[in-house]
């Protein structure tokens, strides 16, 4: 079952609105502090573009964005991925100096929000004493949060960690390990990583702050060992998951029916179990009670007791705990027989959904046929609606977007939309058709851009016929007329090549 | 007293319009969205509308208008709305005023709107100190018209009938009676023909008709009124656009309509409209014409659609042209030219009716074909509407209150569920009814003991129970009605099952019953909500 999550506003981009908010007394910097010299943050400043969905040809205006790195041993600067997705050039600034250098992303992970920068001058970072990660934050502790005066000058906050918890981020794929910390933060200008500090080791890492509320989310230092373990290997793997959804089994009725005898027994029900995924090829089935998970005991809420933070979901055990290409003992009852299930964990690649989840760092893909603008479904596409396009953007997209794993069996697919319509000689009367589904071009089934590429090529005695799922059902283009006019087209809307497949 | 009557009446009063107005801005699913923007008067209306400036009056009709006092009634409708939260109630009480006037056969015509769902209906006619009690006797809600009757033997006595005119020209002089807001006596404001179009019907929300937009003031009060030139009614004011939305556009009825309704009454029964039930796209597009081995002659439209549970299921299929309809040549922008007014094709089935025939010419993978269709009234479409004098539809079992989906049950939730959504929105088009003639959703649970770890499945769609399909709600009772020992409900989508203890739930029944005023567990049928006006007036 969802959970419906979306306490804080859950969108990347951190929002320092907090214009009005008169600082507070400031917390003391930490008496061990003022002995280091030279703080383990840089500046980071990044020039980016995102892609434009709706003119996927071109790069929407440039934006820019100052923050703040961690500087951690080897070299490394740790940013939020937030940042630096869609950079164009990144450039590392010394606090105390204002001394700059450019930097390449070494590692990104979009899902858990982190990436490694390393700057193109070695010494760059000489003489910086670089951050240890502080891993064992509990509720309760005092975490410090590390901003720059213009001066270069430490600003320093101090908050307490409520909660710590599994939340989604905000790439929303599963959920991750998350402090929640009450803390009065001030704006700065570089307010967009700022890492969080216990007694000046790395603790966190800014995720999002609600001004209103004064609560920070933060990336914590568990989900961050794991990233930099991860990006020590050849290849970075990314985050495990096994692929199965549940929901609790606190309805005595629901245990019953699911074969559980025991009354106090705990467990969770397995809803679904998603084709081609670890937990399938595992062989979990809908309907069993996921009752352990890497020995360690599951209650009906999915709850599992961490020797750290206590109850808390069962998936911490599958991501913070777990790497890719680990095997999970997974306990399991079916019809009240118990069994054990060894989970081969894999990453899930973007490009392994129907609809992808995020598409960052590369361009869109698309096919303009005459005025006709063809594109893939994903949910960056749908994000071009906003910070409300789940109600905003065309219903039909997101319903699909939303039900992908129940509508489509079929995982190596994609929908092609037809986007929009450009006002073409040989595109009249289809000008205010937009956002359809493709099924068939010239009569061949359309699972992916690369599928309405090949089709057009063979047009029916002349005509290239696209069928929608929706009305109109169908629409014909004259294939000669469209060759004949693919350069006006081009030079009228400016658009760069026709189509993009790569 | 006589002040705080003001008040409430004044309240009253706006009751019908603006009910139509909030759903004006329904939108066809796949339209790309614009939030409707105030255009700049907004900063200047609140102030009109806060403090009552006298303005000129309007210059007088060049013509009076003939008796319209001796002909115009302020109906008084005191009406039970339904509670589709709570559907096992009687509803709340709300009481509107609207305009009627008296047509021949000692008839009075209204809005449907304004009588919709009464249970008492009073009317007034100028110099006549007494409300007379008055009987609906037919309501058209697909068309925004009823026609109620006065049982007092004299009340036509002195009452004169008013004739019917037909479509008024555009930038000609019209003028609207009422009894808006403003004052107690009959009103009249003047306005010219702005545009005749087809328009879609907000007291039904799903239906268009012909519709004629007038630039004379409407306000709430005017609905039913009879909208004059030259003696003769023109149209009937029925609805228009708040002020935040648009300035001074108004909606009449026009006479095709209103008489097209007499018409239908006259074998003493309402027929409704019947419809074809398909989706069409214009043929402007020059390949796709070749295509279709259509010739350059700006004729034909595509068939997108055909609704199964539509009267041309299995005579149109997808991809076919319509060349005319009647004789009557349909263009490639869907127009046919009638009695030399141009009009969307679809006008010639407006004005037929249920088991009437119409006739269209086909072009069906390129070779002409004829075909006749038998019309009536495709049912689906009811869902996306909303309805008037029937009691909701449910079962409450368990505590877990189950409700067929339905515009009005939509919007009494205000469900922002995506499913949900999708199953409304794409009832029709999708042809989901085929499946499911009732999308059963589990509204709400009145909390008891049995159900107090069931939350997490309000909102869900019933697919099946103990392994059988539910299509309709009356299989869905008949499945608890005869259900073994365990109930297992699954919804769909992902979810885990519904589990239910048949035992206990037959022991919470009195317990929950009692506990929440629920006076009846289930209604099936959607039985006309009007009962004698003596057995409702104490609810």
């Amino acid at each position: 079952m969802t959970t419906t999550r979306h306490a804080l506003i859950s969108f990347g981009l951190v929002l320092f609105t907090v214009g009005g908010a008169l600082a507070k007394k400031e917390s003391a910097v930490p008496a061990t502090l003022s002995k280091q010299k030279q703080l383990a943050l840089v500046r980071v400043n990044v020039t980016g573009q995102s892609y434009d969905y709706f003119r996927p040809w071109q790069k929407k205006a440039p934006f820019s964005k100052r923050a703040l790195g961690a500087v951690l041993s080897k070299g490394r600067v740790l940013v939020t991925a937030d940042l630096v997705a869609n950079q164009n050039y990144v450039e590392l600034e010394r606090a105390e100096s204002g001394e700059k250098t450019a930097a390449t992303v070494e590692v990104i992970d979009y899902e858990a929000n982190l990436a490694l920068l390393q700057p193109a001058e070695k010494t760059f970072l000489d003489g910086i004493t670089p951050l240890e990660i502080a891993p064992d934050t509990v509720v309760g502790d005092r975490l410090a949060a590390w901003q720059l005066e213009p001066s270069g000058a430490l600003l320093a906050t101090e908050g307490l960690v409520t909660t710590v918890q599994m939340m989604p981020y905000p790439i929303d794929i599963g959920q991750f390990l998350t402090y929640r910390i009450s803390i009065p933060l001030q704006y700065r200008e570089n307010s967009y990583t700022v890492p969080l500090v216990k007694k000046n080791k790395l603790a966190g890492l800014l995720l999002r702050y609600d001004s209103r509320s004064q609560l920070v989310d933060a990336i914590p230092a568990p989900v961050i060992t794991h990233f930099l373990k991860d990006a020590e290997s050849q290849n970075y793997r990314g985050f495990p998951s096994a692929g199965f959804s549940f929901s609790p089994t606190r309805d005595p009725a629901l245990r019953e029916f699911a074969g559980e005898k025991q009354k106090n027994a705990g467990g969770v029900y397995v809803t679904t179990v998603e084709p081609g995924t670890p937990a399938m090829k595992a062989g979990l089935q809908v309907g069993d009670i996921v009752t352990a998970v890497a020995n360690n005991e599951i209650d009906q809420n999915g709850n599992y007791v961490d020797s750290l933070y206590g109850k808390i979901e069962f998936t911490n055990l599958l991501t913070s705990h777990a790497y890719a290409g680990d095997i999970v003992p997974f306990r399991i009852q079916r019809s009240g027989n118990p069994m054990q299930l060894n989970v081969t964990l894999e990453h899930r690649d973007a490009k392994d959904y129907v609809s992808p989840p995020y598409n960052l760092d590369q361009p869109p893909r698309y096919y303009v046929l005459g005025g006709l603008i063809f594109q893939e479904l994903s949910r960056q596409y749908l994000k071009e609606w906003g910070p409300n396009w789940q109600r905003e953007a065309p219903q039909r997209l997101v319903y699909l977007d939303h039900f992908q794993s129940e509508l489509f069996s079929d995982r190596n697919r994609r929908v092609v939309i037809l986007s929009q319509v450009l006002p073409a000689n040989s595109t009249i009367g289809y000008d205010e058709l937009a956002y359809l589904t493709v099924t068939k071009v010239n009569g061949k089934e359309i699972k992916s851009l690369d599928d309405l590429a090949e089709a057009v090529k063979h047009p029916i005695e002349g005509f290239i016929k696209v069928e929608t799922e929706e009305d109109p059902k169908q629409i014909e283009l004259d294939a000669a007329q469209v060759g004949a006019e693919a350069q006006d087209l081009q030079e009228n809307y400016g658009i760069s090549a026709l189509h993009r497949l790569n | 007293m006589k002040r705080i009557l003001v008040l409430i009446y004044a309240t009253l009063l706006l009751g019908p319009v603006l009910d139509a107005q909030e759903s004006t801005p329904a939108r066809p699913p796949m339209e790309p969205q614009g939030p409707e923007r105030p255009g700049p008067w907004r900063s200047i209306s609140p102030g009109q509308a806060a403090v009552p400036v006298p303005v000129p009056v309007p210059i007088a009709p060049p013509k009076p208008n003939g008796p319209v006092q001796k002909s115009l009634v302020r109906i008084t409708a005191t009406s039970v709305e339904p509670d589709y939260k709570a559907p096992w109630n009687a509803g709340g009480l709300e009481r509107g005023v609207g305009a009627g006037f008296v047509i021949s056969g000692n008839r009075i015509m209204t809005n449907a709107h304004v009588v919709a769902n009464s249970r008492y209906v009073t009317v007034e006619r100028d110099g006549d100190p007494n409300k007379y009690p008055a009987k609906v006797q037919f309501i058209a809600n697909d068309c925004d018209l009823a026609v109620i009757t006065v049982p007092a033997p004299d009340f036509f006595k002195n009452m004169l009938p008013l004739q019917f005119g037909g479509i008024p020209t555009l930038e000609s002089t019209v003028s609207a009676y009422g009894y808006p807001i403003g004052g107690e006596r009959m009103s009249v404001t003047t306005g010219i023909v702005s545009r005749v179009d087809f328009q879609l019907y907000t007291h039904s929300s799903v239906d268009q008709h012909l519709a004629i937009q007038i630039s004379a003031q409407i306000n709430p009060g005017n609905s039913g009124g009879p909208v004059m030139q030259d003696t003769k009614v023109v149209g009937v004011a029925f609805q228009g656009y708040s002020g935040d939305v648009a300035q001074g556009v108004a909606y009449m009825i026009p006479t095709p309509v209103i008489k097209r309704f007499l018409q239908d009454i006259g074998n003493g029964h309402y027929d409704e409209y019947p419809d074809l039930a398909i989706t069409y796209a214009k043929l402007q597009n020059p390949a796709q014409r070749r295509f279709l081995g259509l010739k350059d002659d700006d004729r034909g439209v595509l068939v997108s659609s055909v609704v199964a549970a539509g009267p041309s299921n299995g005579i149109l299929y997808p991809g076919d042209v319509l060349l005319a309809i009647d004789g009557h040549p349909i263009a490639s922008d869907a127009n046919v030219e009638l009695d030399g007014e141009h009009a969307q094709f679809e006008e010639v089935v407006e004005r037929k009716f249920k088991g009437d025939s119409v006739k269209l010419d086909v072009l069906r993978n390129k070779q002409p074909t004829t075909v006749s269709i038998k019309l009536y009234k495709p049912w689906p479409y009811s869902v996306q509407g909303h309805s008037y004098d029937v009691r909701p539809r449910y079962v409450l079992y368990g505590g877990l209150l189950f409700q067929p989906l339905n515009l009005d049950m939509l919007e009494a939730y205000r469900t922002a569920d995506l499913r949900v959504r999708h199953f409304f929105e794409y009832f029709v088009l999708d042809q989901l009814y085929v499946q499911h003639p009732d999308v059963i959703v589990l509204t709400n649970i009145l909390p008891d003991p049995i159900n107090t770890y069931l939350a997490p499945y309000r909102g869900g769609i019933v697919d099946e129970i103990n392994g059988k399909k539910i299509r309709t709600l009356d299989e869905l009772a008949k499945a608890f009605a005869d259900s073994p020992d365990r109930l297992v409900i699954r919804m769909i989508g992902d979810g885990p099952p519904l589990v239910l203890d048949r035992k206990q739930v037959e022991a919470a029944r009195e317990r929950i019953m009692t506990r929440y005023n629920v006076l009846k567990e289930q209604n099936l049928e959607e039985q006309p909500a009007s009962k004698p006006a003596e057995q409702t007036n104490k609810t």
